[in-house]
């Protein structure tokens, strides 16, 4: 499957999704049902990794003073949330159980992307830059000759590409196939909406791969290859990749339909102010603060709200589908949370933010 | 005081309009096959399904440019707009958030006095009592502040004067209507269970064997389950008979879950057939979500403000069914107030539309234009649509232009349960009574729906503001004061009866050279009343609301005072109704042209090319909310003209 257009229903262009065939050089090291396994609950933490960050981001603006990075960002923390549950729907679909709510699920900030090369370090940061650099560095786009890697990836379309062959192989090697997993299990349109484009249940092979592909083209998008065909890559119709939409804000300029994917945009204008911002502490930790004072209190609430998302993302991944649905207002509640985090002023001159620290509830 | 910079009737102002050489039609006659007056939800189903059918559409629109934003870009940051003025302002009234200006005034319910005559609004209120509703005059019209319910009509309701001796009958009957409530609820995408549908005249026959709605039901709120389990198969006794309370979810125009039995797809024009069908589709229904992201909107979140606005656009409006259009067929006007329909020579064609292009909302400055096609429809609201009528003098043979106004008359009795309920969680209403739709007693009193409102006593008291002033006036500050208006707010409890008013001649708009706009268009004269037949259906529905309060342990707090609007007495006891915003009847269909302004297919008895849609159609209005038989008549007229023009 090459070039898929996947079409809404209001007659938008959703995005180019990857040709599934990269350069297949070997890859062998995922080469049991469980190592998949693994590197799916991998998969479901790395695409948890982003959020965080993102969200600091997100919620250190405001919608007003800053429309196009905001809803531009907000975007981008739905679809990520998407692959979360397509990751862990695929790991169902294995006979695989997501985990989390484990304390080991959310990374400590800053941290390398989980099972990355460990070419650069993500922060809890306001929205600024130097932030966008980073963001630019997680969506990065594997290039045409990067082959799958299941390790110590250089790009998460390199990762995702090393599962891909996994899945085929062993499905092919395995007598019965290997999508064996209770379908009861998988989190379904019915129950997921409002997070970036179509949820996939998982049945078969051809599901996963649909799902993996979905992941890859949202979040880097087209190939290079691509580039060099007449094909329209930019334009108001087309909602394009994390990292060009990336790249819109930090050159604060949107593509136009003649643009090359290898170049910044350079279409329209778009206003982005860098100095509307809460000015947060980059990666605020509990314990920055004396234990009870409101600060540390506050950040503590601001956790244990989290801890109970991702119960409730936990619970829906393992048997209870419906529970996401009671994860919205949650998610809401944690938006408040963070904003007053940010309106209150710390020892260093700076504002607090969220921490997103494990805590036991 | 006006100062018309322009007035040019000639039609060369469309010859040379660079805008809409690509859709017009050679005809210079005819530039289009349509003109619309309105953009709300009657005129939105028309422009999309004409245009889908390949016809050329003019729609005009009274309301400021910038509400007309569909680009995405556009739209949220007009939507953020009005959502920013609702946040800030004091009074959450339901036009509140919208934009009020001067070259095309909205109703406002915030202006209603208790004393008549008064002129003081944008209606001229003549009395004896207040008209309390309001609609709003903007792109998209009243779905912008409505709130969502969807019930449909009963069939005893089309036929009132035969069954009950009141009012009149329908010229349709409701299984003329059912395949049009379909296409309605497919367009609105209503949320519910059809099978919960119980009640007297109510079942499954009425929607047919195996339908169902495009959506699941939106889930009932935690209040009404406390309401339901000393409500439900309640037995209540009214003047010597008994009836069984039930409470069923109520159908809605907000998104929920698809429901995976539902495969209807996009209503069409069937060029083979002359009609329009709703086709059965494989994939599964696709959730209409905001105008300015599919990502927002794709379900009801629970925020507690549909009236007047829904944050996320999860509660439909026009613009989701406008957006649809073909707009390689479709132009639309803004800023364009109608204010004449231009007859032609022979008395009966209508030659054009008058309007008033106005360059700000609240500047005097206008010139004026004529927008002609050839077949006219007025879509502007049931006030509005009647103004225009009398304005030209026009469709009005039967005399019953701006006649019959109507309007469900509300009785709220509200009280303090003995547990916390926690209302405000969830949409304005999911579940209802419908014991008291319909029944012999129609002969007798008015017939209500009551719906569970789940907003406290923010209707009737302005609370929680009131409750907050209320307390600081006692003295009652910091935890105390927290810990007062928790104890109260949470405990709040409002029933609702909303009452069929009758058909009554000389409830009626009328215009006066007197009493006219900044842009010299003609102010609704309104004279109205509530008659015997009302006052004795909120005497009853208080002695029901009493026996429901009763078992449910409820603290009535109800209080009717003689100094508010349309407080009225029946029998030594005084009631305050309230408007339900549900504006009817002001050019009614018939059978016949002495009695009725349209036909049954919604053209107007005196001008063949002329149709008027809407809620001014309605012969009675029953108790369900009229949006959603106004949308099925208004698919019904789509057909009829589509058929006429050929």
């Amino acid at each position: 499957m090459t070039h898929s257009i996947l079409k809404l229903a209001n007659g938008r262009r959703r995005h180019q999704l990857l040709p599934t065939d990269l350069l297949m050089a070997q890859c062998d090291s995922i080469n049991s049902v469980r190592a998949l396994r693994q590197h799916l609950q991998t998969a479901v933490e790395l695409e948890h990794s982003t959020i965080p960050p993102y969200l600091c981001a997100l919620y250190s603006i405001n919608a007003e003073s800053n429309e196009f990075a905001y809803r531009t960002i907000q975007g981008v923390v739905m679809e990520e949330m998407l692959h979360m549950i397509l990751a862990a729907n695929i790991l169902n679909a294995i006979g695989g159980e997501p985990s989390i709510n484990s304390p080991q699920f959310i990374p400590e900030y800053p941290t390398y992307l989980p099972h990355s090369n460990n070419a650069f370090l993500v922060s809890l940061q306001k929205f600024s830059p130097d932030c966008m650099d980073v963001f630019l560095k997680i969506e990065h786009p594997a290039p045409q000759s990067a082959p799958p890697e299941a390790h110590h990836y250089a790009t998460i379309g390199q990762f995702y590409s090393a599962i891909k062959r996994a899945l085929c192989h062993l499905d092919q090697v395995t007598p019965g196939g290997i999508f064996t997993g209770d379908y009861s299990r998988q989190v379904r349109p019915e129950h997921y909406y409002g997070g970036g484009g179509k949820l996939v249940a998982i049945r078969h092979l051809d599901d996963a791969i649909l799902a993996i592909n979905e992941i890859i083209g949202q979040g880097e998008g087209i190939n290079g290859s691509i580039v060099d065909t007449d094909h329209e890559l930019f334009g108001e119709q087309i909602e394009y990749a994390h990292y060009f939409k990336y790249m819109e804000i930090f050159h604060q300029r949107r593509y136009q339909p003649t643009d090359s994917a290898q170049l910044p945009p350079s279409g329209a204008p778009v206003a982005v102010d860098w100095n509307a911002v809460a000015d947060m502490q980059t990666n605020p930790k509990m314990s920055d603060y004396n234990k009870g004072s409101e600060l540390w209190q506050k950040t503590y609430e601001f956790n244990y709200c989290y801890m109970q998302l991702l119960k409730q993302l936990h619970l829906a991944c393992n048997g209870e589908p419906e529970v996401i649905m009671q994860a919205v207002p949650v998610m809401y509640e944690l938006k408040y949370k963070a904003i007053e985090l940010m309106q209150m002023p710390t020892a260093s001159g700076k504002r607090a933010g969220p921490s997103f620290e494990y805590v036991a509830i | 005081m006006t100062f018309p910079i322009e007035a040019d009737f000639s039609e060369s102002v469309f010859l040379t309009n660079d805008d809409c050489e690509q859709t017009m039609t050679p005809q210079a006659q005819h530039p289009y096959d349509v003109v619309i007056v309105g953009s709300g939800i009657a005129g939105a189903v028309l422009a999309k399904t004409l245009t889908q059918a390949g016809k050329t559409v003019l729609m005009l629109e009274a309301g400021l440019e910038a509400g007309m934003a569909l680009d995405p870009e556009l739209a949220y940051q007009n939507y953020q707009r009005y959502l920013q003025t609702f946040y800030s302002k004091a009074n959450k009234a339901t036009n509140g958030p919208y934009p009020d200006i001067k070259d095309a005034e909205s109703p406002d319910v915030l202006e209603i006095q208790a004393k008549t005559p008064y002129d003081t609004g944008y209606l001229v209120q003549m009395g004896p009592l207040p008209f309390a509703s309001d609609c709003l005059r903007a792109a998209g019209g009243t779905t912008l502040h409505w709130l969502g319910n969807v019930p449909r009509m009963l069939p005893n309701d089309f036929r009132m004067k035969t069954l009950y001796g009141q009012g009149v009958d329908w010229p349709l009957s409701y299984d003329d209507l059912m395949p049009y409530y379909a296409m309605a609820e497919n367009e609105i995408g209503v949320s519910g269970d059809v099978d919960a549908q119980v009640g007297p005249d109510m079942g499954r026959a009425n929607y047919g064997a195996h339908y169902v709605f495009p959506m699941q039901k939106i889930p009932q709120s935690f209040q009404d389950q406390v309401w339901m389990k000393h409500t439900q198969n309640l037995s209540v006794s009214l003047d010597g008979i008994r009836y069984e309370i039930q409470c069923v979810s109520m159908p809605q125009g907000r998104n929920s879950v698809p429901n995976p039995l539902y495969h209807l797809g996009n209503v069409e024009w069937n060029e083979a057939e002359k009609k329009l069908v709703l086709p059965v589709v494989k994939s599964p229904y696709q959730v209409v979500a905001s105008i300015w992201s599919p990502y927002t909107g794709e379900r009801c979140e629970g925020n507690a403000s549909c009236v007047p606005i829904c944050p996320v656009q999860a509660k439909y409006n026009a613009f989701k069914t406008l957006k649809k259009s073909d707009f390689g067929k479709l132009e639309i006007r803004t800023q364009a107030v109608a204010s004449e329909l231009m007859i032609a020579p022979d008395g009966k064609e209508i030659a054009g539309i008058v309007y008033k292009k106005y360059v700000q909302g609240d500047a005097p400055q206008y010139h004026t234009e004529v927008a002609r096609g050839k077949i006219y429809v007025l879509a502007a609201s049931a006030l509005e649509n009647a103004k225009l009528l009398l304005a030209s003098n026009v469709a009005n043979s039967s005399d019953q232009v701006g006649r019959n106004l109507m309007d469900h008359l509300v009785l709220l009795t509200w009280g303090l349960f003995p547990e916390k309920v926690f209302p405000y969680r969830g949409p304005g209403c999911t579940t209802y009574i419908p014991t008291f739709r319909d029944g012999e007693f129609r002969k007798d009193f008015a017939a209500w729906i009551s719906p569970l409102d789940n907003w406290g006593w923010s209707w009737p008291t302005f609370a929680p503001a009131t409750d907050v002033s209320n307390a600081l006036a006692k003295n009652i500050f910091g935890k105390k004061l927290r810990q007062t208006i928790n104890d109260l707010v949470t405990r709040q409890a409002l029933l609702h009866f909303e009452c069929e008013q009758t058909p009554e001649p000389e409830n009626r708009m009328t215009i006066d050279p007197k009493y006219k706009d900044q842009l010299d268009n003609y102010r609704p004269v309104i004279h109205y009343d509530a008659s015997a037949y009302m006052r004795k259906s909120f005497k009853a529905a208080k002695q029901v609301s009493d026996q429901i309060f009763a078992a449910n342990k409820i603290q009535d707090f109800t209080e009717y005072n003689p100094a508010e609007p349309d407080f009225v007495n029946w029998e030594g006891r005084g009631y305050t109704f309230r408007g339900a915003g549900h504006i009817v009847g002001t050019h009614r269909m018939g059978n016949d042209p002495a009695t009725s302004v349209v036909k049954p297919s919604q053209q107007t008895w005196d001008h063949p090319n002329l149709y008027l849609v809407g809620c001014g159609n309605m012969p009675t209005l029953g108790t369900s909310n009229p949006t959603l038989t106004m949308t099925a008549l208004s698919f019904m007229a789509a057909e009829n003209i589509l058929q006429q023009l050929g």
